[in-house]
């Protein structure tokens, strides 16, 4: 007769409330729960990390949990999509990619392309620049491409082979419609503007990171693959000013691995868009040379299934494709 | 000149940045310590805690950890003969028999000194002399670094006392390793046998790692039966030393001191070539310029003098392409362009004309770092030998956890770990064989190195001869034959009249 049942009622009834609660309470409405890993693909200090850095305090801030970059760089950024692949599908593991998802696929390098995941959103855009050596003897876009047109593989490109900066000037090739250039092994922005301001090579894809080595005279900027001149360098004319039609850059978005559920997408998305519509975003962007480009998982969607079938068809026009 | 001097130093040397920068040399000694964290791995880790700092505090606590990562890896290459970063390869070879040989204090000190020395003079040309000496290296062509590195990679190998023959077998070795992945040129697979892990190669850290820890520490268990149950007697363990005695010491070695911090900082200021390079090609030249070449290895303190001065004044080269340029000297610099890039300074040839306040602040940084690595070190060091002298059933499995660790944290990967284990019992296996470790190292560093800039050499030009025909590229390669012709006369000398060399301790 020591314990009433009335006190049992105090700590079992809390105890039932609880339990029936926390229960079911993990998949309804309760994302995110815990702390986000974004993996990125590359090295911490690339340009897809220092964007990438900022675009995840921002999702901090609009999510409520700590966004943790982690950063699995190797193989040409396939070792990252290889382990957010293998992620569980709940929305704490996001991906960050970039068109080389694209190209490693169909050069061979990697099995997974962009359909392993679940498109959240694009957010930036860099756009790709024609750069050569700061005392070439071209002094526009037209002077280089005369002469490479007069001795094609005579002029050297650096590009990391079989991805964008390659790419980008395949393009060009394709719409001048001759073979301008030989290509030259520099896997890396990094190596590629070296070699360029050593005048190992006198072409190279570049972007607006560069702008101090063009303005130090060490490089020079000919033409910028914009639709309209860009306001950071209006002096910089676009290839479409030469009449070649060629409008490219390197565009960044997030994934979540496939079989994430539809509302935590949906909730992802919400907070991409609040980073892209933040002014703290745009301006740490413009310093970074790149624009900020939001679509929607819809648009962002159709944007990889077109940039797929570009890259597909490149990749078979050097003679890289490999699938 | 002087007014951007003395706002550089204000600014460096108010509190927030002071203890910053002071924190960063902590970190970044224990950080190059411990075998298995890397001072790039240290970099990376206390990037995130500078993201909320300004800029100046944020770079000066990154050259912090740098600065302090390069000593940090020095006591542990003298303590345990294991280098606690790459950069101290050959910093083990005399600064371990030293230490076992009962004197790990004078070991020690002699590398700090002559390191803070060799940082000092190579923060001169980083201060008057950075454009000059970038415009320089911008000259290197594939040509030279193909050369530069098979130079390096011959002088690692013809080193190699136990054989010449058995020093190239493991610097071959070396070198088959690193075309195991993806070849460098469209990603082509290489010797994966299917497996998606190998297809990023062996990550070189948890080989290094393995290959050092697991053999320099089985072939201290073995030594436990007889009668060697710790690293350091605890009685040998002291630092009682006089520091007079030792900075004379360094002091006259100056030639060599001169010599090998310019072979530090020419090769930091190169990009792309790492540390490890600088440290081996400062021993090599202290040995060959040496008077008693035969005695390199068995503890004298030339080696050590050489390769802790080169190794500093490689922090200072890097410091200059990344200042000068924008260009990243090594891995560590490439982490510090990204914490600029952060705060929304990219750094580029106007970095220092542009920004000059932040660039002086970086260089008063430098300095501030250089001499206070000296004090912290001193007080780390107490504790460090104390670890020393713990039994060694304690000691290597802690080691050998921590080196697991590391390998994981390269990049969040398990597989590592068994690379870890696999390699460990290799080198082991190498060690018991008499196979120098060094050049296996060596090669595994530098071979995708050597593999891409030959490829960019023959896509540039397909003439090979201009590997000859370029004066540099061609005094290279030559030097690399002397290097052999020199390992082979040597080899002669001594087995003629003492029968077989001694054996060596360099693992």
């Amino acid at each position: 007769m020591v314990s009433p049942p009335g006190a049992w009622r105090w700590i079992l009834l809390p105890v039932l409330f609880l339990l029936l609660v926390s229960v079911p309470g993990g998949h309804v409405g309760a994302y995110p729960e815990r702390p986000i890993r974004m993996i990125v693909p590359w090295a911490a200090g690339g340009d897809t990390d220092a964007i990438m850095r900022v675009a995840a305090s921002l999702l901090e801030k609009d999510l409520g949990v700590p966004v943790v970059v982690v950063n699995i760089p190797g193989a040409s950024g396939t070792a990252g999509a290889r382990e957010a692949k293998k992620a569980p599908p709940d929305g704490h593991t996001i991906f960050s990619v970039h068109d080389y998802i694209h190209t490693t696929f169909y050069t061979g390098v990697a099995d997974i392309n962009y359909w392993d995941f679940v498109p959240v959103c694009l957010l930036t855009s860099t756009p790709s620049i024609v750069a050569v050596y700061g005392r070439a003897r071209w002094r526009t876009f037209r002077e280089l491409i005369e002469d490479a047109k007069r001795r094609p593989d005579e002029i050297k490109a650096g590009a990391t082979l079989g991805s964008t900066s390659h790419f980008f000037l395949v393009l060009i090739e394709r719409k001048v419609g001759s073979r301008l250039w030989r290509y030259v092994s520099y896997e890396g922005t990094a190596p590629r503007m070296t070699a360029l301001m050593g005048g190992h090579i006198d072409v190279a894809e570049s972007n607006l990171t560069q702008l101090d080595k063009a303005r130090a005279g060490q490089i020079r900027f000919l033409a910028l693959a914009t639709e309209k001149r860009h306001p950071s360098a209006p002096d910089i004319p676009t290839l479409r000013e030469f009449g070649v039609d060629v409008v490219y850059a390197v565009n960044r978005g997030l994934m979540v691995p496939k079989g994430t559920p539809g509302s935590v997408v949906a909730r992802l998305e919400k907070a991409c868009e609040s980073v892209a519509r933040d002014p703290v975003f745009a301006d740490a962007m413009l310093k970074q040379g790149t624009d900020v480009r939001f679509l929607n998982r819809g648009q962002y969607t159709i944007f990889l299934r077109e940039n797929d079938a570009l890259n597909k068809a490149l990749a078979e026009y050097v003679g890289f494709k490999r699938r | 000149m002087i007014d951007l001097w003395l706002t550089g130093l204000s600014r460096v040397l108010q509190p927030d940045v002071f203890l910053s920068l002071a924190a960063g040399v902590v970190a970044g000694l224990v950080g190059g310590a411990i075998p298995g964290i890397t001072i790039t791995m240290t970099v990376i880790l206390v990037l995130p805690f500078t993201f909320g700092m300004d800029p100046l505090q944020g770079v000066a606590t990154l050259i912090g950890v740098y600065v302090g990562g390069e000593s940090g890896g020095l006591i542990t290459a003298t303590l345990l003969g294991i280098p606690g970063t790459a950069s101290t390869i050959a910093t083990t070879f005399d600064a371990y028999p030293m230490a076992r040989k009962g004197e790990p204090g004078r070991a020690v000190w002699l590398g700090m000194w002559a390191g803070l020395l060799g940082g000092l003079l190579a923060g001169i040309p980083l201060v008057i002399g950075a454009v000059t000496l970038a415009s320089l290296a911008l000259k290197f062509g594939p040509w030279e670094y193909f050369s530069l590195f098979v130079l390096t990679l011959s002088i690692v190998s013809s080193l190699s006392e136990q054989s010449l023959l058995k020093g190239l077998v493991a610097a071959t070795l070396g070198l088959l390793l690193t075309v195991v992945g993806s070849d460098p040129l469209i990603g082509a697979p290489r010797f994966t046998f299917g497996s998606e892990y190998l297809r990023t190669g062996f990550p070189f850290l948890a080989v290094l790692v393995g290959v050092y820890a697991f053999a320099q520490l089985m072939r201290e268990l073995e030594k436990r039966h007889e009668g060697q149950p710790r690293l350091l007697a605890a009685g040998s363990a002291s630092l009682a030393i006089s520091h007079r005695r030792i900075i004379r010491e360094v002091f006259q070695q100056w030639a060599n001191l001169l010599r090998s911090t310019l072979v530090g900082l020419w090769i930091g200021v190169l990009p792309a070539v790492g540390g490890s390079a600088a440290n081996i090609l400062a021993y090599d030249q202290a040995k060959k310029f040496s008077r008693h070449a035969e005695r390199f290895g068995t503890g004298i303190p030339d080696g050590i003098i050489a390769t802790e001065s080169a190794n500093n004044a490689n922090v200072a080269g890097s410091l200059i392409t990344m200042m000068a340029f924008g260009i990243p000297g090594d891995a560590v610099s490439a982490v510090m362009i990204g914490a600029l890039i952060i705060h929304g300074i990219q750094p580029g040839p106007l970095f220092i004309s542009t920004k000059p306040d932040l660039a002086y602040g970086m260089f008063s940084a430098y300095f501030l770092a250089t001499v206070l690595t000296v004090p912290i070190a001193a007080g780390l060091l107490r504790l460090l030998l104390r670890v020393v002298s713990v039994p060694l059933q304690f000691l290597v499995p802690v080691i050998l956890v921590l080196g697991a660790i590391g390998a994981y944290a390269i990049n969040n990967l398990m597989a590592n770990v068994w690379t870890f284990f696999f390699f460990g019992m290799l080198g082991y296996v190498m060690v018991k064989c008499e196979f120098p470790i060094p050049p296996l190292i060596l090669g595994l560093i530098l071979g995708d190195q050597i593999e891409v800039n030959f490829i960019r050499a023959i896509m540039t030009e397909s003439n090979p001869l201009l590997f000859l025909t370029r004066p540099l590229s061609g005094l290279f390669l030559i030097l690399s034959a002397a290097s052999f012709a020199w390992g082979i006369l040597q080899m002669r000398r001594r087995a003629v009249p003492g029968g077989l060399p001694a054996p060596s301790v360099r693992g």
